[in-house]
């Protein structure tokens, strides 16, 4: 695994998103990848927490 | 090398969704059994844990726990199973350790030598739970298995993430708690996932978004306990190598990324930290009056802003620790080598955006990450912060389930920053980071699991009675001695 490399490195910033330096970005929701992501959340049962019982871990 | 090794161990949440009463203890060891990842199974060798020693120079007698778990655990002993039938301890080819810890699946990924090795060999863990998940729904009718990579029930149960380095004997333990502690108690700026509302009294109710899952749940500054009175720095000393060479440093504050670049930070930072007071310089003086309580004060606010009491006198802001930390960093050991140029350049980056532009963290950092998600649910939805609808998609945020999880989604989208690529992943899967003696370890199970009697972090012993001790084997050069030496194992 080559995870020393710088080029390796650029290579990613080439393709990472905060490589633009535009600001944020405008509203999202009307994409499609927002809207399916909403529709996942949607899908969510608001009581799922409550039925989400653990035991103490360290 | 003055911090020779790093490691993640990470507590998982699972629950049978289809049961009235989801049994952990049950799910967990089915979990674990359905791995079909060629490994060593139920041969760890416990007689070389010892987790009763103090760094302060003493020996406690047990380990506490609260009234609830001593419950459970009574119940646990009526149960069928032996010891090792419950820990279902399993070691991979890649050196890692898969088991069960208090009733948890817990992955300890291998020794690794540097930063972003660590970070693909946690995302290798996430891989393989996922894929034992999957095996075991396809026993299971329907889809009723879920896997979580958190830190808390919401209910006041928490479960741990921790950080681990291998540090000099030689440097003074106080050294090291007076030179984390700021650090730490300000870490989370980056580093929290973000939990939905409160599970402490002392946040007074508090709605919305906290930084961290993990703050409402540090108690102390030191101690060896890790389920009761959790610290800020754990004093357990267990290096699991040679003890008159090294102390392995168990930080038990951190919490569970699903951002494998968030991961990437908060472990590079406290490596460069470590690398800092290794060097013996004088640090800043930024000690805290109360640490402790400033865990959860930074966690309530996101913004980085708050003002904390200094020993010394007068206040300093959180997100200003941080900047005086990364400064005195950046001019010791800027253009050491590419790996520490890319943490102390994003760690710059993303403190900036903190401060200045803190939607720009929403693609990388979780906690920011929530932030806007839950923002766009809430206002498509018409719900709020107390909605106990947020407390589930907080939840769903971490589950493993690329259909279900929320953070998967997203990857799926290609809406985070993605800073692994699958090919790296997918080693970190079957190989151990070259240079480590995971490497030596991971050869033994690949190649000769059948003829190993014991495995431990620290030695093999195989059947025909040959031992293979890795108490003292560290550096490169050590590991490619045994290698050479042992070009077949048995």
């Amino acid at each position: 695994m080559e995870m020393n490399d710088p080029l390796r490195r650029d290579e990613k910033k080439e393709s990472s998103p905060d490589r633009h330096d535009s600001g944020p970005s405008g509203p999202e929701s009307s994409r499609p990848g927002r809207d399916n992501l909403l529709k996942r959340m949607k899908k969510v049962d608001p009581k799922q927490t409550e039925k989400y019982k653990q035991r103490t871990g360290q | 090398m003055n911090v020779p090794l790093l490691g993640l161990e990470t507590e998982y949440g699972i629950i049978r969704e289809d049961l009235e009463n989801s049994d952990p203890v049950e799910e967990s060891m089915e979990l674990l059994k359905a791995c079909a990842r060629k490994s060593v199974f139920r041969k760890w060798n416990y007689s070389r844990e010892n987790s009763h020693l103090d760094m302060r120079g003493f020996r406690v007698t047990a380990l506490a726990q609260d009234e609830e778990e001593d419950a459970f655990c009574a119940a646990d002993r009526a149960r069928p199973y032996s010891y090792l039938d419950m820990k279902c301890d399993r070691v991979l080819t890649n050196g890692a350790r898969f088991y069960n810890d208090h009733t948890h699946p817990e992955y300890s990924t291998p020794e690794c030598r540097t930063v972003l090795s660590l970070v693909a060999h946690d995302v290798a863990g996430e891989r393989i739970i996922a894929e034992c998940a999957a095996i075991r729904n396809q026993e299971l009718a329907g889809n009723p298995l879920q896997v979580f990579k958190n830190n808390t029930d919401y209910s006041g149960h928490s479960y741990g993430t921790h950080d681990n380095y291998l540090i000099p004997r030689g440097i003074p333990f106080a050294d090291v708690v007076d030179g984390l502690i700021p650090f730490l108690v300000t870490r989370q700026l980056y580093a929290g996932a973000g939990k939905v509302g409160s599970e402490n009294p002392r946040a007074n109710h508090f709605r919305g978004l906290q930084l961290a899952q993990r703050s409402d749940f540090i108690e102390t500054l030191l101690s060896i306990e890790t389920m009761t009175k959790r610290p800020l720095i754990n004093t357990r000393d267990e290096p699991h190598a040679a003890s008159e060479r090294y102390r392995r440093l168990h930080l038990i504050l951190g919490d569970a990324n699903m951002s494998a670049y968030a991961t990437a930070l908060k472990v590079g930072s406290t490596f460069l930290m470590l690398n800092l007071i290794a060097g013996g310089d004088k640090l800043p003086d930024l000690e805290l009056a109360d640490p402790v309580g400033d865990v959860l004060k930074v966690s309530l606010d996101k913004t980085g802003k708050t003002v904390l009491r200094r020993k010394s006198g007068g206040t300093i802001a959180a997100v200003e620790i941080q900047e005086v930390y990364l400064e005195t960093i950046e001019k010791k050991f800027a253009g050491e080598n590419p790996e520490w140029d890319w943490i102390l350049a994003e760690w710059k980056k993303t403190l900036g955006e903190l401060k200045h532009s803190p939607e720009k963290l929403s693609d990388r950092i979780d906690w920011a990450i929530k932030e806007k998600l839950f923002a766009e649910f809430m206002q498509s939805e018409g719900v709020g912060w107390d909605d106990p609808w947020l407390k589930s998609l907080d939840l769903e945020y971490h589950n493993l389930d690329p259909d279900r999880g929320l953070y998967r989604g997203l990857q799926q989208e290609g809406a985070v920053h993605s800073l692994l690529d699958e090919n790296e992943i997918a080693a970190a899967v079957l190989s151990p980071p070259e240079g480590t003696r995971a490497q030596i370890r991971g050869k033994a199970v690949a190649q000769d699991a059948d003829d190993i009697k014991s495995i431990h972090w620290t030695g093999v012993e195989f059947t025909n009675g040959e031992r293979l001790d890795l108490t003292g084997v560290i550096c490169v050069e050590e590991v490619e001695d045994v290698l050479n030496s042992k070009g077949q194992l048995v």
